[in-house]
């Protein structure tokens, strides 16, 4: 088997063992090490990148490290300033690098006894992750004991368990030797420090693993072939144990016979593929691999773009720079539509759902709008729109069309023609850093990138003098640069998935991975190689065997595949897809969230990372799960309550927002993705002074004029946020105002209507199911809640001021608390006896009174008779009459309950249990008034055999009194 | 001056304290007072009192070993038993002459309660002070001063106050609390955590009280109601102002009135030195003890940090920072620092282990550390609370005069005394009466059967047409005065049943 047997898989140890520089971490270093020192980013770009002292961490710690093992002496300078830095918190320090210098879990489990027990949990998520070898942190309850967490992994059946505890029984010693070496050298950090230890300890490891090859090769195996192609099979593929960003095997092969170029439609999310007489198209909006293409008929010629209308009814091709040739699908027809060669060429073209224009001519001398005449079946000019254009870009997603003019193409003029209508942008300058004093560098039209993060509109412009990414954001009337991303490389593509921003250092190789949602310019996470999953020769195998019919070119095109990411062929596609032109295959780049964040998720930034997750909808299932884990195990590792308050205020504050746009209940559907459930005060954020500030002295006439209308616009994001703005063009939209603030005379105003918007938007909605992160009250007792309540036992106090606090949270977002949460709550009262605590909780209804709390009140109360009466009570209130009654007969109070029970009409409960209870009293009166209100008010209850044996225990008991 | 010499004015009240093992042998019997009020009553006066208590108590033991003697009715005095710890027992002997004498023995009884319970809490158990030092002196200062003080806080003019009929819709020895609606309550519970968690780890409580009521707690309920009460007396906005504008006023009236404050100063030396006269020379025991008097007047002032502040518990050595003060928990007996901090109406008592944080300097770095943290959320939690609050008479129910107490959980709430005082002298007379009766007949089922409460129903017309309404139900009991009430007894019931339904959650209306 491929896996165990090639030289360095994820999870086994180098064989090599040279005495200079030991290689455990060869798999988990590789790719940092290759993209440190095989590209243009220094190594002291990483150190002091990853770890900027602000958010120094445990990660950025990890990175400083791994370069530091990786030999590069001048790393070691920044490493140890940092370290020094670090050494307030030594402890975790000293088991960070116990964890990671030798990548295994093995030491990690065995050198950190000596540490808080709780950083163990920690540590364990990290290295698994980083190992590549488990994909849900969840599985990991944590515990803070290695065995606990072992036997929870059994649990789940998760399949490395069997080695993993095999390499911590076997190796235990050798681990616990090297551990304890290497913390008793911390903090000074040297090269090869306790050499001697860490070889026996990894021999040990290699035999165990040999041992137990296999094995492990059949679980493998099972996973590969059962688990389709899911993240299961991430540490098959040997260079991706550390990466966020991944494309997955297999792509779809746009490869046809005789084709000559691939094109792709983007207002159709088509991919073509031409040959001399016909047109392929592959649908890519739900990726699928295996999709099989349709094909048009078009005529012979020469092809420079082409286009299928927005209800593919209509195919335009552009046959040269004055032509562009227009064929009817359904009659058949085919005309042409030409410019004056002389004076102008047509650069390029685009379909458009505006209301006033069907498709549009991108021309050097200006827009021409034309309209479709069906009857007439041909294009109408509509509109012209003069202006000197050296180049285009434009995105169907934003539907904005960017024209660069100008000496340097850094001129631009924007339109927006979304189907709400046409909306000009202002002219703006981008800003270019010039090289030396004469020279003025032009800008490319691969240089600017329009992107479409949460419904917002961005233009990117890579200025490649100052090695900078330029932000520019798109309001309404305003053009507002906001920062700029570091670029490490010359070559740089854009990618967005999920609302996440993907930088791609083409040269570096690397990707980085920015949330521009806050404003933050800081990177999620470190750069890391984008990786291909799912590809190794068992998958190859399976995937053969599953499509026969693909060809069999594959195997021979992997190999290269694989070589070239990041390859010269690469085209980077809106939003989230490659486009490898030479092999013809697509491939859809994917964010994975664990991987991304999980080294961080005890950090100190949960609440940001929390909120990043909650605003994840692509992989919202386990976006969810993340963020419940990260609540859990911040809770079991017993950090401050205000830390967690605020972690689950941001959960249920997403939860509530997401209640309300309708977006948890409905899963919604939508083929965009729409920033509903972005929270209100990070929108707020963006607008701040600063921003307004600075595009003033960009742009003083226009920002200072329309400050209001401005600002008008951000309240739409921010309101509106019920409405699914599956269009980024609504963001410029004024009609979603509902009037106000209407900016006089800024641009030409449609005056279109709301309907009209939410018509356009539901038809965009199609396919793609995703649904919400949110996690609802239910969720949090179920996965955060009851799971650790058993192992908080001893800690009441904490946990009870952590359910607390939950319940404000709900309060504050006027969410409905889980019934089982007051219960548990009850429960932890009781069981430390704070029952003071827990009357007042019930008086004031921090508990919430419900039938399930009563009953706990009544089991917690069979120690305390208080507890018992409020639970009592809460029966009372609650109007559970039957259950009242019954507990009073129960506790011997049974005349009151047989005046509560004629009150309220209860006649369900059975008469001989009053009976009996009168009796056991051995008062003969209450007894003969029992039997007497039965008599009188159940009708025929004189004949039943209750009457005579009661009636006969009354004349004992009287007579026995009296004798 | 003479303020309080015997002419002035008769003592209508004793009260004194006395232990049983002491002073076995003849002659020795001065050695068993260790505090009797007023000091200056002639020795063989206090020994009458006292070997009649005694005598009283040793014969009814034969007959009821558990529960000896729990008052004597004589025709011109009222003798009120309590044994506040084994052996070690209070009397009160009221005088019956003047026409607003007219008490409860529980009340009474239930001031004797409050003074033990209290300097328990700032001084341990007597019983353990007698041990600390077996010839006395230092128990008996430290009662003496307490009680004192205590006292003081009865006094209307040069006479002491005791709590009489026109007390009988209050029941002394509860806590009255604030009604909050769950929002604020879990607001306030927030509050709660975060104090403790600028604690850290180690296990604090914390009292809330929004003026002189109670909002939360997670202390036991006997120190919390000891410490509720202490809060009353010294601590609340309201205490602190009493203390203050008391001062003033009182300078400010006539100098011949006799001044509670003043008197003390003259007897206490007197009595002090009478005890030590008797038994050890005075010199040098004085100024060994270091005396604390929590309950002294005017000495608690809120400081510039909000929070307050007091030199009772005397100052530190090296500096003029005063000491933080100290209680005992009355459950685990564990010595707590006590931090008292105030944004207007809002109350907040924190109570650290003394074993847990390093004297003054980590006192002052918690507080530090409070006012960092916490302030800002005081300031909201209050905020909340006085909007939801609706003033001194928020739980006046028009037409109604009530008094709710909750047994089990030593809670009480009344009509407010402001509307209490618009009730005739009969009315109130009569429901003093009415509660006599039912504490009796409380006392009689307690004995009868323990464990099972009984309901106790009791509708009264009164002389002056007044209904007066008892209903015990379940360990919660409940009086009523109807002044203007119809004849029938169908409308007290009716009357009583709405309140029941509106305003305790239908607990007292069982048919």
């Amino acid at each position: 088997m491929q896996l165990l047997a090639s030289p360095e898989p994820s999870l086994s140890l180098s064989p090599s063992g040279d005495a200079v520089a030991p290689t455990p971490l060869a798999s988990a270093s590789r790719s940092i090490a290759c993209a440190a020192s095989g590209s243009s980013v220094p190594v002291a770009w990483w150190v002091s990148r990853c770890c900027p002292k602000e958010t120094f961490g445990a990660p950025s710690l990890m990175v400083a490290l791994v370069i530091f093992r990786v030999e590069d002496s001048n790393a070691k300078d920044v490493v140890e300033e940092r370290v020094c830095y670090y050494k307030p918190v030594t402890p975790f320090w000293c088991c960070f690098v116990i964890g990671y210098l030798s990548s295994e879990l093995v030491v990690q489990a065995a050198g950190c006894t000596s540490c808080a027990p709780s950083l163990f949990v920690n540590l364990l998520h990290t290295s698994l992750l980083y190992c590549g070898c488990t994909r849900r942190i969840a599985t990991i309850d944590g515990s803070g004991r290695r065995e606990q967490a072992i036997h929870l992994m059994k649990d789940k059946n998760y399949a490395t368990t069997s080695l993993l505890k095999r390499i911590l029984l076997n190796c235990s010693a050798q681990a616990k030797q090297y551990g304890s070496c290497v913390s008793a050298r911390v903090p000074e950090v040297e090269k090869d420090m306790c050499l001697k230890e860490f070889i026996v300890l990894k021999n040990c490891m290699q035999n165990v693993l040999r041992g137990k090859g296999d094995n492990l090769k059949n679980v493998n195996l099972h996973n590969m072939t059962g688990e389709s192609s899911s993240s299961a099979l991430s540490y098959s593929s040997g260079s991706n144990a550390l990466s966020h960003v991944y494309i997955q095997y297999p792509p779809l092969r746009c490869h046809v016979p005789a084709s000559r170029s691939l094109f792709y439609d983007d207002g159709n999310k088509l991919i073509l593929a031409l040959t001399p007489n016909q047109v392929f198209s592959w649908k890519t909006a739900t990726y699928n691999p295996y999709a099989a293409p349709s094909s048009d008929q078009i005529s012979e010629g020469p092809v420079l773009s082409i286009r299928y209308s927005l209800d593919l009814k209509l195919l335009a091709i552009q046959r040269s720079s004055h032509e562009i040739q227009i064929w009817n699908k359904d009659t058949g027809d085919t005309f042409s539509q030409k410019c004056r060669p002389e004076s102008e060429s047509i650069l390029g073209f685009f379909w458009t759902d505006c209301p006033t224009c069907d498709i549009v001519f991108v021309k050097t001398s200006g827009l021409d709008l034309y309209t479709y005449g069906t009857e007439s079946r041909n294009l109408q000019l509509v509109q012209t729109k003069k202006q000197s254009i050296s180049w285009y870009i434009y995105t169907h997603e934003s539907r904005l069309v960017l024209l660069a003019s100008g000496m340097q193409c850094k001129s631009f003029t924007g339109f927006q023609l979304s189907s709400a209508g046409i909306i000009r942008l202002p002219k703006f300058e981008m800003v270019m850093a010039k090289p030396e004093a004469n020279s003025n560098p032009i800008l490319a039209a691969e240089d600017v990138h329009i992107i479409t993060v949460y419904g917002r509109l961005y233009c990117l412009q890579f200025d490649k003098v100052a090695m900078l990414l330029r932000l520019y954001r798109f309001y309404r009337d305003a053009v507002v640069q906001q920062g700029s991303l570091p670029v490490y490389s010359d070559r740089i593509a854009v990618s967005v998935v999920d609302n996440v921003l993907l930088v791609h250092q083409a040269e570096a190789k690397v990707v980085i991975v920015y949330d521009i949602y806050a404003d933050s310019k800081v990177p999620i996470s470190a750069p890391l190689p984008l990786c291909l999953r799912g590809y190794s020769r068992a998958s190859v195998a399976s995937f053969h065997t599953s499509t026969k019919t693909s060809g069999a070119s594959e195997s021979k095109n992997l190999s290269a595949t694989e070589e070239t990411i990041y390859g010269d062929q690469w085209q980077f596609l809106v939003p989230d897809l490659v486009l490898d032109v030479s092999n013809g295959s697509l491939w859809k780049i994917s964010l994975d969230l664990e991987a991304s964040l999980g080294i961080s998720a005890s950090s100190s930034e949960v609440q940001l990372i929390l909120e990043f997750l909650q605003r994840r909808k692509l992989d919202a299932e386990k976006a969810k799960q993340l963020s419940l884990a990260i609540v859990r195990t911040i809770i079991l590792e017993r950090k401050p309550v205000p830390m967690v308050a605020r972690a689950m205020d941001v959960l249920l504050a997403a939860y509530s927002q997401a209640i309300k746009t309708g977006s948890y209940n409905k899963r919604s559907i939508t083929e965009e993705i729409s920033p509903s459930n972005a929270p209100n005060a990070a929108v707020g954020e963006t607008i701040t002074g600063t921003d307004v500030s600075r595009s003033i002295n960009q742009e003083p006439k226009s920002v200072t004029q329309k400050d209001s209308s401005n600002r008008s616009i951000v309240a739409t994001s921010e309101s509106d946020g019920s409405i699914e703005k599956t269009e980024t063009g609504d963001l410029l939209e004024p009609g979603l105002l509902g009037g106000e603030d209407l900016p006089a005379g800024t641009s030409q105003t449609h005056g279109p209507t709301n309907n009209q918007l939410n018509s356009s938007a539901t038809q965009r909605k199609q396919s793609a199911v995703t649904s919400s992160a949110a996690t609802s009250p239910a969720d949090f007792y179920s996965h955060v809640f009851s799971p650790i309540v058993e192992e908080m036992m001893g800690d009441g106090s904490y946990l009870t001021a952590i359910i607390a606090e939950f319940l404000r949270s709900c309060s504050l977002e006027k969410l409905k608390v889980y019934p089982n949460t007051y219960v548990l709550l009850v429960q932890i009262l009781a069981r430390d006896e704070r029952y003071a605590e827990l009357e007042l909780f019930i008086m004031n209804k921090i508990i919430e009174h419900s039938k399930e709390v009563a009953l706990q009140l009544l089991d917690s109360g069979r120690q305390n008779q208080q507890i018992r009466k409020l639970g009592q009570d809460i029966l009372r209130q609650l109007s559970l009459h039957h259950d009242y009654v019954l507990l009073l007969v129960q506790d011997g109070y049974y005349l009151e309950a047989l005046r509560y029970a004629r009150k309220n009409k209860v006649t369900t409960v059975r008469p001989s249990l009053f009976l009996e209870a009168a009796y056991v009293s051995k008062d003969p009166q209450h007894l003969a008034a029992v039997l007497r209100f039965f008599s009188d008010f159940i009708p025929g209850f004189k004949s039943s055999p209750d009457h005579n044996t009661y009636h006969r225990f009354v004349a004992e008991l009287n007579s026995s009194v009296t004798g | 001056m003479g303020l309080t010499s015997e002419s002035d004015a008769k003592e209508a009240m004793k009260l004194c304290m006395f232990d049983l093992r002491r002073g076995q042998t003849e002659g020795q019997e001065l050695d068993k007072i260790l505090f009797f009020y007023p000091a200056d009553l002639p020795i063989t006066n206090q020994l009458s009192v006292i070997g009649l208590s005694e005598g009283l108590i040793t014969f009814t033991r034969i007959f009821s070993p558990d529960a000896p003697c729990e008052v004597i009715e004589a025709e011109k005095h009222c003798h009120v038993f309590y044994e506040v710890e084994a052996d070690i027992w209070m009397v009160m002997v009221v005088e019956k002459e003047n026409p607003e004498s007219i008490w409860r023995v529980d009340a009474l009884r239930s001031v004797l309660k409050e003074i033990h319970s209290l300097f328990v809490m700032f001084h341990g158990y007597i019983r353990a002070l007698v041990d600390k030092e077996p010839s006395g002196g230092l128990v008996r200062s430290h009662l003496y001063y307490f009680i004192m003080d205590f006292l003081s806080d009865f006094s209307i003019g040069k006479k002491l106050q005791l709590p009489n009929f026109r007390d009988s819709l209050k029941e002394q020895g509860t806590l009255q609390m604030l009604t909050v609606g769950r929002e604020a309550a879990i607001e306030v519970q927030s509050l709660v955590t975060l104090l403790e968690s600028c604690v850290g780890n180690k296990q604090c409580y914390s009292m809330t009280m929004f003026q002189d009521l109670l909002v939360s707690t997670n202390l036991s309920p006997i120190d919390t109601l000891n410490l509720f009460t202490y809060a009353v007396l010294r601590l609340t906005p309201i205490a602190l102002f009493r203390g203050a504008s008391a001062w003033s006023s009182l300078r400010k009236t006539d100098t011949a009135c006799s001044t509670y404050a003043g008197a003390l100063q003259v007897t206490s030396i007197s009595a002090i030195d009478q005890y030590y006269n008797s038994h050890d020379p005075p010199s040098l025991r004085r100024h060994n003890y270091p005396l604390v008097r929590p309950l002294q007047h005017s000495k608690w002032s809120k400081g510039k940090d909000g929070f307050l502040t007091t030199d009772i518990w005397g100052t530190e050595v090296n500096s003029l920072l005063p000491m933080c003060p100290t209680i005992w928990l009355h459950l685990t007996e564990e010595k707590m620092f006590l931090l008292a901090y105030q944004h207007r109406g809002l109350t907040v008592i924190l109570l650290v282990p003394v074993s847990s944080v390093s004297g003054d300097q980590g006192i002052s770095m918690l507080k530090q550390q409070i006012i960092e943290n916490a302030s800002l959320k005081m300031l909201k939690v209050e905020e909340k609370l006085s909007r939801g609050w609706g003033g001194e008479n928020a739980y006046h129910v028009s037409g109604y005069r009530y008094l709710l107490v909750d047994g089990d959980r030593y809670v009480s709430r009344a009509s407010p005394p402001g509307k209490v005082t618009t009730l005739t002298k009969e009315s109130l007379v009569a429901l003093s009466k009415l509660r006599e009766e039912v504490d009796l007949e409380k006392a009689r089922a307690k004995w009868d059967n323990s464990g099972r409460e009984k309901d106790i129903e009791i509708c009264i017309r009164a002389k002056n047409n007044s209904w007066l309404i008892a209903r015990l139900v379940r360990g919660k009991e409940l009086y009523m005065v109807l002044e203007k009430g119809s004849e029938t007894l169908l409308f007290a019931a009716d009357a009583t049943e709405k309140f029941s339904e509106r305003y305790c959650n239908g607990a007292f209306s069982l048919d």
